[in-house]
């Protein structure tokens, strides 16, 4: 039983973190008015070069320094083509996530001449605690995904940062009359925002998986974007979000393993129902509680000076 | 809309789409370089293989030119589906099994594959009305139900396969569509160009089709106009949802006949879905031609590396990369007056 809690536990903050990483970034993002649905496609390029700039460096830290660095550009990319260049910023979206997905295929074909996966490398260890003679694991990345998640709430909330942020997302023309430059605020909160996202990807392969594969990020993205709509764009409620598909999916791993062991039989076909589980929950979680959500009145809309 | 801005909105479009393509190009000729690979060589081999064999062609595109329409016409109503992918596998998965079941039932091979088309895109339509509906009646964002539903059905879809649809020989592909109920691709190809076509009739001549545009372009005065725009959201994405279902029916009837136990042949048709949509301007005409377009260059990728050991996934690169400069069509216009201005 308490190799079922430790392992429920610890699963739920690895997958919560990444969830949690994600919709940080996005937040920060879309609260500027600019839509990112391209968290995928970030993720994917900064847990691809944290393994490849960590194998070529040598150094983690640089790796992963590296990766946050990859991320930045990708944002900075999306916000010139969405803030300057005025394009569809769903569109721009879908394209990163094809371009990232193609482009660290082919990087790892070249580099490794594998199309399923890099090399492994040397993985952070989390904070180690004995529980009844049981290791029990905390990603130091999950603590750093709720302490960023925090600030971030500051920041939005208490700032007058944040409510720059706010103004250009909600009502950019006022905020433009107020002496505030919405271009270049936008583009740092897709740069910042990209950064964040990035956190994510760096510790899918820094701290978890220790490598790259095709299906490190899993759509994980994805659930990112639904854990920012569940959270109503508030940083605090992300958190609450992530925890809760966090849990959701670790029960989907957990409980087939402890009702094998409980029933004495194997699950084969099964285990495809229980993946199921934390896709389902978001749905019933979300139709319930999307009653009011409040979305930044100007999100999606390129600014257009006069 | 008079004819004179027709016809310049159309050569804008071909201008658009032609910059993009040639952005999307040289972005690979730069990528290629880099890993040491012969740009020249490599794009010639996509074309000229790609593009040759017309069957291969035509029966590739059948899933994807269904996945673009599923795309488009929510999108001419404003919605984003990003769920032509579990739509398509429902749908296929649908189809298969009810044309097996009626097959070994009765015998009848043409009743068979018809129960299979039908049931495909009724299943992809009611999985299309639940994002519709959830977004019209409980204001939840498509985009999360539409992401949500892909895994779940991915998921849905491999236990049903492994627990009750296994193959007796091939442990690791579904049932197959028995010999007589397969539909020959050529035919499929027709099917489906044919419901593009009914969909480009249904939405520029019919009131239905009017509805979904104005709630498109402005839905405000359309609901002002007396639009009732929760039942077009229901109906854009039930439509939608349909035709994946049928793209995703058709594709196993017509071409591949079974579904393996990894999913690996219909999985991220979907999302291509998405691009080729964007890339047919949301016009089903369009989207044909798009569809036709990426399954080639998508076939071509194979050949590239057979020839070259190039990854085929160069491809996608190539395609993300027009996808992006197709987004930015201001950037056009911007051009054109800067040019102008001297």
């Amino acid at each position: 039983m308490i190799d079922f809690l430790i392992a429920l536990i610890e699963n739920t903050l690895y997958s919560a973190t990444v969830v949690l990483l994600g919709a940080l970034g996005a937040i920060i993002n879309e609260k500027s008015g600019v839509v990112n649905i391209g968290v995928e496609g970030v993720f994917i390029l900064s847990a691809f070069s944290t393994v490849y700039f960590t194998l070529a460096s040598g150094n983690l830290a640089i790796g992963i320094l590296l990766a946050l660095a990859v991320s930045g550009l990708a944002g900075l990319i999306h916000g010139l083509i969405s803030i300057y260049l005025r394009g569809d910023q769903v569109i721009i979206g879908v394209g990163f996530n094809m371009v990232a997905a193609g482009l660290t295929i082919v990087m790892m074909v070249t580099t490794w001449g594998d199309y399923s996966q890099t090399p492994q490398i040397q993985k952070l260890q989390g904070l180690q605690f004995t529980i009844g003679g049981k290791v029990f694991i905390i990603p130091l990345f999950s603590i750093a995904a709720i302490l960023v998640g925090l600030a971030e709430w500051f920041i939005l909330e208490k700032t007058k940062y944040g409510l720059v942020l706010k103004a250009c997302g909600d009502e950019p023309r006022a905020a433009e009359a107020m002496g505030i430059n919405v271009f270049r605020t936008r583009l740092l909160a897709t740069v910042l925002g990209a950064v964040v996202m990035g956190l994510g990807g760096v510790f899918l392969s820094a701290e978890w998986f220790g490598n790259y594969t095709k299906a490190t990020t899993a759509g994980r993205g994805f659930i990112a974007l639904a854990n920012e709509a569940f959270s109503n764009w508030n940083p605090a409620m992300a958190i609450a979000g992530a925890l809760l598909f966090g849990f959701f999916e670790a029960l989907s791993i957990s409980l087939p393993i402890q009702l094998q062991s409980v029933l004495g039989r194997q699950f084969t076909a099964e285990t495809y129902l229980f993946k199921m589980m934390p896709y389902v929950a978001t749905i019933i979680v979300i139709t319930m509680v999307m009653k009011k959500i409040r979305m930044p009145r100007a999100l999606g809309k390129p600014y257009i000076k006069e | 809309m008079p004819e004179a801005s027709n016809y310049m909105r159309i050569v804008k479009v071909i201008i658009e789409e032609a910059v993009s393509l040639l952005v999307g190009f040289a972005v690979a000729v730069i990528i290629l370089l880099f890993s040491g690979y012969e740009p020249l060589s490599v794009i010639s081999i996509l074309f000229s293989e790609g593009f040759r064999n017309t069957e291969v062609l035509m029966k590739q595109s059948i899933p994807v030119i269904a996945t673009g329409l599923a795309f488009s016409i929510p999108a001419l109503a404003g919605l984003f589906n990003i769920g032509g992918e579990s739509q398509l596998y429902i749908g296929a998965f649908t189809g298969l099994v009810s044309t097996y079941i009626i097959y070994n039932a009765t015998g009848q091979p043409v009743l068979s594959s018809v129960t299979g088309l039908v049931s495909g895109t009724l299943a992809g339509g009611f999985w299309g009305f639940i994002i519709g509906y959830l977004r019209a009646r409980r204001s939840v964002n498509e985009v999360v139900v539409a992401i949500m539903m892909n895994w779940t059905t991915y998921y849905l879809v491999l236990y049903l396969i492994v627990s009750r649809f296994t193959d007796p020989i091939y442990s690791h592909m579904s049932v197959f569509v028995p010999a007589s109920s397969r539909i020959p691709d050529v035919l499929g190809f027709i099917m489906i160009t044919g419901v593009a076509v009914l969909t480009y009739i249904v939405l520029r001549y019919s009131s239905l089709g009017y509805s979904i545009r104005v709630a498109g372009l402005n839905p405000k005065a359309a609901v002002y106009a007396g639009f009732n725009l929760e039942k077009i959201f229901i109906t854009a994405m039930s439509i939608s949802g349909a035709i994946a279902g049928l793209g995703g029916a058709l594709f196993v009837l017509s071409v591949i006949y079974s579904i393996d136990t990894t999913m690996s042949a219909i999985y991220g048709l979907g999302f291509l879905g998405i691009g080729i949509g964007l890339l047919g301007r949301n016009n089903p005409i369009g989207v044909v031609l798009a569809g036709l377009f990426i399954s080639g260059l998508q076939f071509g990728g194979q050949w590239v590396e057979l020839r070259t050991g190039a990854p085929p996934y160069l491809t996608d690169v190539v395609i993300g990369i027009i996808v992006i400069a197709l987004s930015a069509t201001y950037t056009y216009e911007l051009l054109v007056s800067k040019l102008r201005r001297g």
